[in-house]
């Protein structure tokens, strides 16, 4: 029998709504996420995301692919409200979010950040906080000052994150301290310390050396058992080696939307497979 | 085969290397088996020797494809129809290395022959030679031309080739018993039709990549109960 899911509201910015995972998980892995429907955006007078309709599956790792500018960093931005805060933003159509609508009167961008994560290209973990203190920064933020709570929460964040071992014996040096590939992985333990239901990359892995690639792209299939995640990247090697499904955008549209593995063995169309097989600029 | 160039002008010249050299493999491959035909059915000892001899250069081309195969897979990490390519040429290449060994086993038994080529008994096989060269050669055009309809006829002759190798093991069987001084020439005959109908089946593996090229669909073993899952 199928639960009927435990929607957690926006609008509760308590402590306590942070800590607490939702009840319930929307059954079977490939429930949506997300449900964007008729998505558009500009910038100015500049179309960046076209009438884009798909659905996000909860738990699973979508990737999306696209040259630059086809406006898959706006898409993944409208997933939390990002883009709000670049000036001249004007969006129409609707994001849902486990049903909800991401838009809707009432709905505290600041919470939907908060459950819809980011870890961006480059690393920014803050200069002037330590290792752990970088890690802890949002549940600080949130209200949480129980002590042992904030131990527990930043060495489940590190292990996941799987920096703990590396990091365990210097949590007090500074977080940019650390190599190129761990501070990344200390961003990710940032945002996952506040226990979001989805965490957004945005070439995660663009600017590290192929070691730390391979760092990252184990933990996001490691994450994914838990997390929504929703990784843009221009390395398609890359999503074809961590993601589920893929999406192609090109000049703001959704192309094709399938199964990674049928859309980088099989795709359906012509504009898809030009660009994997690189067939044009 | 994607009508439009890569951005990367080298990845077309490899792709475009490999495809030349699977299609003289095929080539050759065709030879071999005609000169084995011939050396079966005219008797010409020549071209037994033809048959066996270029073997060797079928091999190596066998050799150089898997390795430019693999250069591509390892330079360009190919995708959707550019690694289906890459793939089934590598598949396609071993197919026609074996039945090139076939067309070397026909020619070394064809040696083994005692009796005169001009004889019945080794004129049955006439028939299913040609058929099992017409299928191979249909084989290799439906890869090159991404012909599915060609290449889904495939498997069907393939079982029309399996029954004439059965129907000719009963016929030079029944012989054995009337002329027990052939037996020799008889079992070496029915080897060779079996080489034949094994040519079909390569004949068969090679449309079947031909269908999996043109549209990413594995027809292999259908009728296995268990599927793999993707």
């Amino acid at each position: 029998m199928i639960e009927t899911p435990v929607i957690r509201p926006f609008s509760m910015p308590s402590s306590e709504s942070i800590l607490a995972k939702p009840e319930a998980e929307i059954a079977g892995k490939q429930a949506p996420a997300f449900e964007v429907r008729n998505l558009s955006l500009w910038y100015g007078d500049k179309q960046a995301i076209k009438d884009v309709t798909i659905d996000l599956p909860s738990k699973t790792v979508t990737a999306i692919i696209g040259p630059s500018g086809c406006g898959k960093s706006t898409f993944l931005r409208c997933l939390n409200r990002m883009h709000e805060l670049v000036p001249r933003t004007r969006m129409t159509g609707e994001v849902l979010f486990r049903g909800e609508n991401l838009y809707g009167a009432g709905v505290d961008p600041a919470v939907v950040r908060r459950r819809v994560g980011m870890i961006f290209q480059k690393s920014n973990p803050f200069p002037t906080m330590s290792i752990a203190d970088n890690v802890i920064v949002g549940l600080k933020l949130n209200g949480v000052r129980n002590r042992r709570v904030l131990n527990e929460r930043l060495e489940k964040s590190l292990r996941m994150a799987a920096l703990w071992d590396e990091v365990k014996n210097d949590l007090d040096k500074p977080g940019v301290s650390l190599s190129g590939g761990q501070q990344q992985r200390l961003c990710i333990a940032r945002a996952i310390a506040v226990e979001p239901e989805v965490v957004l990359m945005d070439e995660p892995a663009s600017a590290l050396d192929p070691i730390a690639t391979m760092k990252i792209e184990e933990l996001i299939r490691q994450l994914s058992t838990d997390y929504t995640i929703v990784i843009v990247t221009h390395n398609m090697q890359q999503a074809s080696r961590v993601s589920d499904v893929t999406a192609f955008f090109y000049m703001g549209q959704l192309i094709e939307f399938d199964e990674t593995r049928r859309l980088f063995t099989n795709p359906k169309e012509k504009q898809t497979e030009d660009y994997i097989t690189g067939r044009f600029g | 085969m994607n009508p439009s160039r890569h951005i990367l002008q080298d990845f077309d010249a490899a792709l475009e290397s490999l495809r030349g050299d699977v299609l003289m493999m095929a080539s050759l491959t065709d030879r071999n088996l005609q000169n084995a035909m011939g050396c079966l059915l005219d008797g010409n000892s020549q071209l037994c020797a033809v048959a066996v001899a270029d073997e060797e250069e079928i091999d190596v081309l066998e050799k150089k494809i898997d390795n430019d195969g693999v250069e591509v897979l390892l330079r360009f990490q190919p995708v959707a129809s550019d690694l289906r390519h890459v793939i089934s040429t590598m598949k396609v290449s071993a197919n026609l290395e074996r039945v090139a060994d076939q067309a070397v086993r026909i020619a070394q038994r064809s040696r083994k022959l005692t009796m005169p080529a001009v004889l019945e008994e080794t004129h049955i096989l006439g028939p299913m030679f040609v058929e099992a060269t017409n299928l191979f050669r249909d084989s290799v055009r439906a890869f090159a031309d991404e012909n599915v309809t060609l290449a889904r006829s495939i498997k069907s002759r393939d079982r029309e080739i399996d029954q004439m190798n059965h129907d000719i093991a009963d016929n030079l069987t029944d012989k054995m018993a009337l002329f027990p001084s052939h037996i020799t020439d008889y079992v070496n005959l029915i080897f060779i039709a079996r080489h034949l109908e094994r040519v079909g089946d390569h004949a068969k593996n090679i449309g079947e990549e031909a269908v999996y090229v043109a549209e990413a669909e594995d027809i292999r073993h259908r009728s296995n109960q268990l599927e793999v899952s993707h």
